[in-house]
């Protein structure tokens, strides 16, 4: 490791230097633009201005603005907790008792997230529908009635997040659980634990890390998801992401859309400072 | 160095064996019922009966498998319904597929995204290897600017990064095309080549390249004829799974299309928020069938060279 500097790092440097130029040139200076536009006006035209006016930062303070940041964070968080019970148990199945056939059934998963995401969410709705197949069996066991809707509602949303994202938790959460050691789980039973308690007090610990990474791989998309609003719920459901992309196609405000953009970074901003918090403290635990 | 890649290596492995070899030693003793302890032969018994299957835990895979299918498997059958309808299975027809022949405006759709697709593979390859590269070799200042930078996209939604790339393209006068698609798209796929060669690079053992340096070979020539070469099964992954994420990306391209053409995520976003339109069914099964294909390629292809591990899809990184 150590004689690494003294091979001549130039070449590498070099190597550095176009992608680092792209993408600050591209990504560092279009979300620096955001930030400064945030601040901008629009003329009577609904054009653009550029300029220092903190209008738009007050218009944020709207309690309809409020209300839909509000019903975004919770729709995520659900999101996030739905995947989470989901991702647990097909985890764990698939780690422990995979067998041969691990690799295969994980392909499983992750090769349908690689279709077209529109396509999935629309198939889902589809799914979804009132007269569709999943309505149909829940109608046909009794579970639902004629009156059951899941599209239009939160629920529906919540659940295309959930279709969306819910890979995102699996993957880390695997992994967590293939690098555990099996024999704590045996320790457990061993110390007549039962399944549950040996879950709760053995598995989740062991595999934390992996949740919270999967939870911030899913609370990400989730939070600035506009698809799922747009395609499942009706209008007392979108998200932030709708806002956003209203203000940019239908509204032309783009001031207002850039904070808008802003109060989004933000919120996922103050998620990921808890999150690094939390691993921060979980290594320095580990180190102990 | 290498010492401590060799251990980490068979570390590894050992780990791998002893995690397989409890779920295969004790598969067939799901059957036995739960002994009282004492006696050794019991105690063993209660112990291989607490690693009994759990059955809740497979339920709800099984659940989760079915559903997961379910959508895709709604838009492929429906695709090759001879009906507009999305609940009644009529007769099969290839009446979709046709029609989806027929339409120009989504044949110029496909050939944009096509086009789009291959432009970013190969731009975001060329400006990609390089930054994985010198992520991990150099230690410069620049480095640690680099590795923060390239973290942007990933931890961004990208709303956050189309509002971005379209504000920065409206900003300096450029009108939205096919070539602000491109350009957006290079942008955000160059952090997801890094991503995965970065762990493929340093996985390498850079004595075979000092190897090759000794022998006479400039550092350039060493990393053209040793380093490349070693990397090529995972470079060629990277570029089908960009592809492939690239063909079907749609946020970023909705906010840096412009009006014609369009790609085709694009469209299909217009054509299903105005109700169902079932030639959708026929590209979606199209696009299911492309996409899969590219995937299986990618996780093929360092297999087709004879290594182990050529892609990190799925051991979660």
């Amino acid at each position: 490791m150590a004689d690494t500097k003294a091979r001549g790092p130039r070449l590498w440097t070099w190597l550095l230097l176009p992608g680092t130029l792209w993408m600050t040139g591209f990504l560092v200076a279009s979300l620096l633009l955001v930030a400064t536009l945030a601040l901008g006006t629009t003329d009577p035209l609904g054009n653009p201005r550029f300029g220092f006016n903190p209008d738009n930062l007050t218009a944020l303070a709207d309690p309809a603005y409020r209300t839909v940041l509000l019903r975004s964070l919770g729709y995520a968080l659900i999101t996030c907790l739905i995947c989470l019970a989901v991702a647990y148990p097909v985890a764990y199945a698939i780690a422990l008792r995979g067998g041969r056939f691990k690799n295969l059934l994980i392909a499983a998963i992750v090769v349908p997230f690689f279709a077209n995401y529109l396509v999935r969410m629309y198939g889902w709705s589809v799914v979804l529908s009132d007269d569709g197949p999943l309505l149909r069996f829940l109608r046909a066991i009794g579970v639902a009635d004629d009156g059951t809707k899941i599209l239009q509602t939160g629920a529906g949303v919540i659940a295309g997040l959930v279709y969306g994202f819910v890979v995102f938790m699996i993957i880390p959460l695997y992994a967590a659980m293939e690098r555990m050691d099996t024999s704590l789980i045996e320790a457990g039973r061993d110390l007549y634990g039962g399944p549950l308690r040996t879950f709760l007090y053995v598995t989740v610990p062991a595999t934390r890390q992996g949740a919270a990474a999967g939870c911030v791989l899913v609370f990400l998309p989730a939070m600035g998801d506009f698809v799922s609003a747009q395609l499942m719920g009706g209008p007392d459901q979108i998200m932030i992401g709708n806002l956003i992309q209203d203000k940019f196609f239908q509204g032309q405000n783009w001031p207002l859309g850039s904070a808008l953009t802003m109060l989004l970074m933000a919120v996922l901003f103050l998620g990921m400072l808890g999150y690094l918090r939390r691993t921060r403290k979980d290594e320095a635990e580990a180190a102990r | 160095m290498n010492n401590g890649n060799t251990a980490s290596t068979t570390g590894a492995r050992n780990t791998a064996t002893t995690t397989d070899a409890p779920s295969t030693a004790h598969a067939p003793s799901t059957a036995h019922a739960p002994g009282t302890p004492g006696a050794p032969r019991k105690q063993r018994r209660r112990r291989r009966a607490a690693e009994r299957r759990p059955r809740f835990a497979i339920a709800v895979t099984a659940l989760f498998f079915a559903l997961l299918y379910l959508p895709v498997g709604v838009v492929v059958l429906f695709s090759f319904n001879s009906q507009k309808s999305l609940t009644v299975f009529e007769d099969v027809s290839l009446r979709w597929y046709t029609a989806f022949l027929h339409d120009d405006v989504i044949l110029d759709s496909l050939g944009m995204s096509l086009r789009v697709s291959l432009v970013a593979m190969a731009g975001s390859l060329v400006l990609g290897v390089a930054l994985a590269l010198g992520l991990v070799r150099s230690r410069s200042r620049l480095g640690s600017f680099a590795g923060l930078v390239m973290l942007v996209p990933l931890i961004t939604p990208e709303i956050v990064t189309g509002v971005a790339a379209m504000l920065l393209f409206k900003g300096l006068g450029i009108t939205l095309s096919t070539t602000t698609v491109m350009l957006a798209e290079i942008t955000f796929s160059i952090s997801y080549v890094t991503v995965i060669l970065r762990s493929r690079i340093a996985a390498l053992n850079p004595e075979v390249e000092e190897a090759a340096m000794d022998l006479g070979a400039t550092r350039r020539q060493a990393l053209r004829l040793v380093t490349l070469p070693a990397l090529l099964p995972s470079i060629l992954a990277s570029a089908v799974l960009i592809f492939a994420l690239v063909f079907d990306d749609f946020v970023l391209a909705y906010f840096t299309t412009g009006v014609d053409p369009q790609p085709l995520s694009v469209r299909i976003y217009s054509a299903i928020r105005f109700g169902v339109q079932p030639t959708i069914n026929a590209v979606g099964t199209l696009m299911l069938a492309g996409s899969v294909g590219l995937i299986v390629l990618a996780l093929a292809i360092p297999r087709l060279f004879g290594r182990r591990g050529g892609l990190d899809l799925l051991s979660g990184k």
